[in-house]
């Protein structure tokens, strides 16, 4: 373990930067309760917010990225079998970061993948200057892209519950876990731990769904379970824009707490049944899988976003399964998710989900804002806040950047970046084409060096008090026009000011210094699980302040190709004192802890506070 | 009246003025009426489907037909009806042209009938479905190049992103619809060509002849708030009307009703 050259979260200190002249706030409006109050409030809002005055300013994100020592680029993997050509459009994917404290020195780390073959993974190390050194080679982590497989994505959980991050690379191909050894080396357990089958992973996710005190696995694939770096059969694509249903689909892995864990996909209820009573496992085009406490019931539920098709909400029954509520919940769509957070964005106490789909001039989906109603349903609100159209949507990250107390929204977009032709037109001339298969990669027009939804901007949505929001990524620097894939949010630095690290599909990553002045007041949780499972994920975490309260929660991984820290960040405005905050661990039990002071990171272990 | 409908109610007249109703049809007609009126589109589909049959070029048969559809589905399944509904209506329109290879107000509709289904549609069927209806208002026009037929089709290209390069092809139609519109006494259904091919001219990056149009219409229909709305915005507010009037997302009303009090 490397030495903390000032303040972990271990020391329940952390760094205290320099407060500058307390910002002023106005009185923040009552949060809304529901879809149409947050409308009804909207209006009222937006004859105020055009009303006052803009304020510019200096950029409030720099770039970091060479300085840091981050800047390895990412580059597609390149097929080399009769429909590279073709494929080479579905697969310009895999650029991720993954943040967790690897080593806990009590600052996070960042783990970037790379895709190309042979291509090294990363493991920055944070030096805590704002500098990185690669530790992927000596931590054993580096190496995940050969000839069958070509990483999609990663996810830091702690499978064996000893504190310690361990990583699991998710893959085109097999799926790879490493154990964290704990002394910066790490070890491949993939096959004893039972999770390496053929999948064609993109993502993955682990919570605790049965609140047994470990954390279970959840894999969504894109591709069927065929081998596409030497496909012998040309029927590999969707068969359907938008109800294909020969994708991958999700499995789930029940931690078995004894390093191994046991498919159980058809033991929760993640698929359907027929009308004979034959279980099948969902099979659209995964892309992303969210958890989160949709109705505070104590059991994390699961939104699965799938290209292609129709998204699903997922009810965890509480009893170690799930029922499907789709059709109740969110209604049956025909978009192209790609992204899924949760994040209560209106601090009405109830988790919203922001899902991206894809908007351009050829295809108008708009993304959705799913506001939460309380009753596991859900209405889309994306149009009314300003949220709906980003582009080609990739991932998206709720955050308070500015620490005003109101959650906020990168989002990253933009799918082939390359030369002045559009592949748009060739896409759409086989589209009506009469009886085309679009299943048969054969059917498909070679992308060669054209562009689909290029060169987009990146969005940087300010939440304009719960209302609407507005996009600050010029002003603040943060609006690339890079083939954007995922976004990992944390506090590099200590300081208090959440940083950026957003990795790019064949392009350098951008990692995003925050230096916003407004001396808005902060404090962070470091949770830490002993019933629960010990890195806490699921746990929710209510602050109350100034009147207000405020619920934030530990996720295991949401949103696309970007693991966030698990520290839990609250921004206070200009609130300097803390009446308490009351955490739901995920086993169950509620306790109230006190908050000295603000300004800090505060290490929180579960059984030490006061039992609600 | 909505400006953002592709129908033509022309056509109307070409049913009215060209083709005799039969008897046959005019009485199911009038059953059906009623059946619509209590809400009953059980009875009435299957009513206003013999009328169509028994006159295939009669447009007012035609399209009450598919606006029995429309209430049908959506009645039963809320926001945009079911898909599946949809294909039902095309399979007849399908049935009816091939029974009827002559009959332009037959593909008229069948192109209508496609476009129906687009708002229930997802975005890349929505395209898939605005081209096919534009093979049937082409055949349309090869019957029978009517001043609704053109409008219909021009109108359509409009919808299509820049990108598809589609816009020129609205206005060259629109110009004919325009030319054929010049030639005959002043309708009020006119007023829907200089929008449109404003709309055009304003696509293809024309914006002096788009005024031009549309002051020319205002001159004629001072009244019409398409027109006012059109003239009396620029730059991005234009932009935004032009492509809010123009949202492939929202559905496009193809009731004919209006035509009736035209008439």
């Amino acid at each position: 373990m490397r030495k903390s050259e000032s303040c972990g979260a271990g020391d329940l200190v952390a760094g205290v930067r320099s407060k500058r002249a307390a910002a002023r706030r106005r009185q923040r409006p009552p949060a809304p309760q529901s879809a149409v109050g947050l409308v009804v409030g909207l209006l009222a809002f937006v004859a105020v917010a055009v009303a006052a005055e803009e304020v510019a300013g200096p950029a409030w994100f720099q770039d970091v990225t060479k300085t840091a020592g981050v800047n390895a680029r990412h580059s597609n993997r390149v097929f080399e079998n009769p429909y590279a050509r073709i494929m080479e459009g579905y697969t310009a994917l895999g650029a991720s970061a993954n943040v967790a404290d690897y080593d806990g020195d009590g600052y996070d780390d960042v783990y970037v993948t790379d895709s190309k073959l042979g291509g090294k993974n990363h493991l920055y190390h944070n030096n805590h200057n704002f500098t990185f050194t690669d530790v992927g080679e000596q931590a054993g982590v580096a190496n995940s892209n050969d000839e069958n497989d070509a990483v999609a994505d990663a996810l830091w959980f702690d499978f064996n519950n000893d504190g310690k991050p361990d990583l699991f690379v998710v893959r085109f191909g097999r799926d790879q876990l490493f154990q964290n050894m704990g002394n910066g080396k790490f070890k491949d357990v993939s096959k004893q731990a039972g999770i390496d089958s053929y999948r064609n992973s993109i993502t993955a996710i682990a919570f605790d769904y049965d609140r047994d005190g470990k954390l279970d696995l959840f894999v969504g694939s894109y591709f069927q379970s065929i081998d596409i770096f030497h496909p012998d059969t040309p029927r590999l694509f969707p068969e359907s824009f938008e109800t294909a249903n020969n994708g991958g689909g999700v499995t789930v892995y029940h931690n078995n707490g004894n390093g191994t864990f046991t498919d159980v996909t058809e033991r929760v209820g993640l698929g359907t049944r027929d009308e004979a009573g034959k279980f099948h496992k969902l099979s659209g085009w995964t892309l992303d899988l969210g958890h989160a406490d949709a109705d505070n019931d104590g059991w994390d539920d699961l939104y699965v976003a799938c290209d292609f098709g129709t998204d699903h909400f997922f009810r965890n029954n509480g009893n170690g399964t799930f029922s499907d509520m789709t059709e109740k919940a969110i209604g049956i769509d025909s978009k192209k998710g790609m992204n899924v957070d949760w994040g209560d964005f209106d601090n009405d106490g109830l988790l919203d989900i922001y899902v991206t789909n894809i908007t351009d001039d050829y295809m108008r989906e708009g993304n959705f804002l799913w506001h939460n109603n309380g009753n596991l349903t859900f209405a889309d609100v994306s149009r009314e806040t300003g949220t709906s159209e980003t582009g080609w949507g990739w991932g998206a990250k709720f955050f308070d950047y500015d620490n005003d107390g109101w959650l906020d929204l990168y989002v990253t977009n933009g799918w082939v970046s390359a030369g002045k032709d559009s592949y748009v037109p060739d896409v759409f001339k086989m589209v009506t084409t009469p009886n085309i298969d679009f299943a048969d990669a054969r059917s498909w027009p070679p992308m060669g060096n054209k562009s689909l939804s290029g060169y987009e901007k990146k969005k940087l949505f300010h939440n304009e008090k719960g209302q609407i929001f507005k996009d600050e990524a010029k002003r603040h620097g943060v609006d690339s026009i890079r083939d954007g894939r995922g976004v990992a949010i944390a506090d590099f630095d200590n300081d208090g000011r959440l940083d950026m690290f957003v990795a790019n599909a064949n392009g350098e990553p951008y990692l995003y210094r925050n230096t916003e002045p407004t001396g808005n007041h902060w404090v962070q949780f470091a949770l830490e699980g002993t019933k629960s499972n010990k890195t806490a994920v699921g746990a929710q975490v209510r602050l109350t302040a100034n009147g207000m309260t405020r619920l934030q929660f530990i996720s295991g991984g949401n949103s696309f190709a970007g693991q966030s820290s698990n520290r839990v960040h609250f921004g206070l405005g200009d609130v300097a004192k803390v009446d308490q905050i009351e955490v739901r661990w995920p086993a169950g039990e509620k306790e109230v802890f006190s908050v000295p002071a603000v300004d800090k990171i505060q290490k929180i272990v579960e059984g030490s506070g006061k039992r609600k | 009246m909505s400006y953002r409908r592709i129908i033509l109610f022309a056509t109307v007249l070409t049913a009215l003025t060209g083709s005799v109703i039969a008897e046959d049809g005019n009485a199911l007609y009038e059953k059906a009426a009623k059946a619509m009126a209590s809400k009953d589109y059980n009875t009435a589909i299957p009513l206003l489907q013999q009328a169509v049959q028994a006159d295939p070029d009669n447009l007012r048969n035609a399209s009450e037909l598919r606006q029995a559809v429309l209430r049908q589905t959506i009645a039963a399944h809320p926001k945009e009806g079911s898909t599946a509904d949809f294909d039902k209506d095309i399979a007849f329109f399908e049935q009816v042209t091939k029974a009827h290879p002559m009959s332009a107000n037959a593909f008229l509709n069948f192109g209508f009938a496609y476009v129906d289904k687009i708002a229930a549609a997802g975005s890349i069927t929505q395209v898939i479905l605005a081209n096919t209806a534009l093979t049937q208002f082409t055949k349309s026009i090869e019957l029978k190049p009517t001043w609704i037929a053109y409008y219909t089709r021009g109108n359509s290209y409009l919808y299509w992103p820049k990108i598809f390069g589609r816009a020129q092809m609205g206005v060259d139609d629109l110009e004919k619809a325009y030319a054929i519109q010049k030639m005959e006494p002043k309708r009020s259904y006119h007023v829907r060509v200089y929008n449109s091919l404003g709309d055009g001219y304003w696509k293809t990056d024309k914006l002096d002849r788009a005024i031009e149009i549309w002051k020319e219409g205002a001159a004629a229909f001072p009244d019409d708030p398409g027109l006012k709305a059109r003239l009396s915005k620029k730059g991005e507010d234009l932009e935004k009307y032009i492509n809010d009037v123009l949202d492939p997302n929202k559905r496009v009303d193809t009731d004919l009703k209006e035509l009736w009090r035209i008439q």
